[in-house]
C-alpha cells in the first residue's frame, strides 16, 4: 500500500492478492451472496484505490478495508430497502439477495446438518447488523477485540457485548434444535 | 482466487485516475492555505466594515459615561488559551492519527462537547479574575460576534471537509468535529475583537456559533464525507440472479 500510495500502479495487484481473499471471505459470510460479495469487494478496492493518496504511512490496511466493506454493505442494504419500498415490482430479485441458498439433502444426518445450518444462518441474519458483524469479525475472521472495535468504530467493551449477544442468540438455536431432535 | 474477478478489479482501478500521496499533500497544503486565508480575510473585512478597522479591541463604552477597558494581559490569556484549544481541536478533527479510520467516535463526541465548554470556561474564568469585562453591555447582545464567528469559520470548515473527502466511520461525527474545530479557530479571532465577557453575550455570540457550526459540519459530513459519493456501478454484464460462475471459495 505504501508503494501504491506513492504512485507505483503495479503495486495494486500485490495489494489485491494480499487483501482480497480475506476480504471476499468476510463479504461472502456477511452477505451470503457470491455476486453481491464480489461486487462489494470490487467497490471496496476501488474506494481504496481512490483514497490511496490519503494513506498514512505505517497504518494497517485490513481494518480500513473491512470498515469500508462494512459501510458499503450497510449503505447497500439501506438503498435496497428504499428501492423495495419505491418499486415493489423489482423487489422479488432484491428480496432474494443475501438469502441462504438451500440444497437438497442426500441423507438424514445431512438433512439435520442442513437444517441446523439454515437455522443458524437465519438467526444470524435476524441479528442486528452490529451484533452480526461483531460475531463475523471475531469468530470468522479471527480478529482481536481491539481490531474489531477499530473497524466498528466503537469500544472493546461494546464489541464484547455485541458478540456476547450474538453467541447467546446462536446458542439458543442450537439448544432448540437439540431439544427438537 | 477468481482470476476473472481479479482482472476486472485491476482494470477498473487502472481505468480510474486517483491522486498519489504527493498530489494529495499538495492539495491539502493548498486547502490549508485557503482555510487560513479565508478565515483571516473574513475577519479583516468584518473589522474594516463593522468595527472601524479595529482588529483587537481593549474596551468600549458600556453606557453613557461608563467606559470599560480590558488589559493586554487578559487579552493574551484568553486569546492564548483559546488558541491552544483551537490547536487541540484541529489535531482532533483534521488529523487522523496513525489509523486510516481516523479518531475513535468517542473522542470526536467528547471533543464536540468539551471544546465549547472549555473555551467558555476559560474565557469566563479569566474575565472573572479581571472583573470589569463581565458586566452587562446593553448595546452588545452578541449578534455581531455570532455573525463574525460564522463568517470566519465557514471557509475553514469547507476546506476541512474537502481535505478528508471520504470517511468510512462516523462521517457526521467527523463533520461535527470539523465544525467545532473551525468554530474554535473563529473563537480566537472573536476573542481578540470582542471585549465583552458578559455571560449571556458569550452564550449567544461566542458559544452558539460553535453549536451551529457543529450542526452544519454534521450535515456536511453526512452529505459529503460518506463513501457513497462518486461511487459507480461496478459489475456489468452479469446478472445477480444468474449462476455463480467463476466464484471460488
Amino acid at each position: 500500500m505504501e508503494r501504491y500510495s506513492h504512485g507505483e500502479d503495479a503495486a495494486f495487484a500485490e495489494l489485491y492478492d494480499a487483501i482480497a481473499p480475506r476480504l471476499l471471505g468476510f463479504l461472502r459470510k456477511a452477505t451470503r451472496d457470491d455476486f453481491a460479495a464480489e461486487d462489494l469487494m470490487q467497490q471496496t478496492l476501488l474506494q481504496i484505490h481512490r483514497a490511496r493518496g490519503t494513506f498514512i504511512p505505517g497504518a494497517r490496511v485490513m481494518p480500513w478495508a473491512f470498515a469500508i466493506a462494512r459501510r458499503l454493505i450497510i449503505d447497500g442494504a439501506r438503498r435496497r430497502r428504499v428501492e423495495r419500498r419505491l418499486f415493489s415490482d423489482t423487489s422479488v430479485d432484491d428480496a432474494e439477495t443475501y438469502e441462504p441458498v438451500g440444497e437438497m439433502p442426500t441423507a438424514d444426518d445431512l438433512v439435520h446438518a442442513r437444517r441446523l445450518e439454515q437455522r443458524v444462518r437465519e438467526r444470524l441474519d435476524a441479528l442486528p447488523e452490529v451484533q452480526r458483524t461483531a460475531y463475523l469479525l471475531l469468530q470468522q475472521e479471527g480478529l482481536s477485540l481491539k481490531g474489531a472495535a477499530e473497524i466498528l468504530g466503537t469500544s472493546v467493551s461494546a464489541v464484547k457485548l455485541r458478540a456476547h449477544r450474538a453467541y447467546v442468540a446462536l446458542r439458543a438455536v442450537l439448544r432448540e434444535t437439540g431439544e427438537q431432535s | 482466487m477468481n482470476a476473472e474477478l481479479r482482472a476486472r478489479v485491476l482494470s477498473a482501478a487502472a481505468a480510474e485516475e486517483s491522486p498519489t500521496r504527493a498530489q494529495v499533500t499538495r492539495r491539502n497544503m493548498f486547502l490549508s492555505m485557503v482555510a487560513a486565508a479565508s478565515g483571516f480575510a473574513a475577519f479583516v473585512v468584518f473589522a474594516v466594515f463593522m468595527s472601524e478597522g479595529e482588529m483587537v479591541r481593549l474596551g468600549g463604552d458600556v453606557a453613557v459615561q461608563q467606559h470599560v477597558e480590558r488589559s493586554i494581559l487578559l487579552v493574551l490569556m484568553t486569546a492564548g488559551g483559546a488558541l491552544a484549544v483551537a490547536a487541540a481541536a484541529l489535531w482532533l478533527a483534521v488529523l487522523r492519527g496513525q489509523s486510516m479510520l481516523g479518531r475513535p467516535g468517542r473522542w470526536l463526541l467528547l471533543g464536540c462537547v468539551l471544546i465549547p465548554i472549555g473555551l467558555f470556561a476559560w474565557k469566563v474564568g479569566w474575565s472573572f479574575v479581571f472583573g470589569d469585562p463581565m458586566m452587562a453591555w446593553p448595546g452588545r447582545s452578541g449578534l455581531r460576534c455570532l455573525s463574525v464567528s460564522l463568517l470566519v469559520a465557514l471557509g475553514p470548515l469547507l476546506s476541512f471537509v474537502a481535505m478528508r473527502r471520504s470517511v468510512p466511520l462516523h462521517p457526521a461525527l467527523n463533520g461535527a468535529a470539523m465544525g467545532v474545530a473551525a468554530g474554535a479557530c473563529a473563537w480566537v479571532a472573536t476573542d481578540l475583537w470582542c471585549p465583552v465577557a458578559y455571560v449571556p453575550h458569550l452564550l449567544l455570540g461566542h458559544v452558539l456559533p460553535l453549536v451551529i457550526l457543529a450542526c452544519l459540519g454534521a450535515l456536511l459530513g453526512r452529505a459529503m464525507l460518506t463513501l457513497r459519493r462518486g461511487l459507480q456501478p461496478t459489475i456489468t454484464g452479469r446478472r445477480r440472479s444468474g449462476p455463480v460462475a467463476g466464484s471460488s471459495q
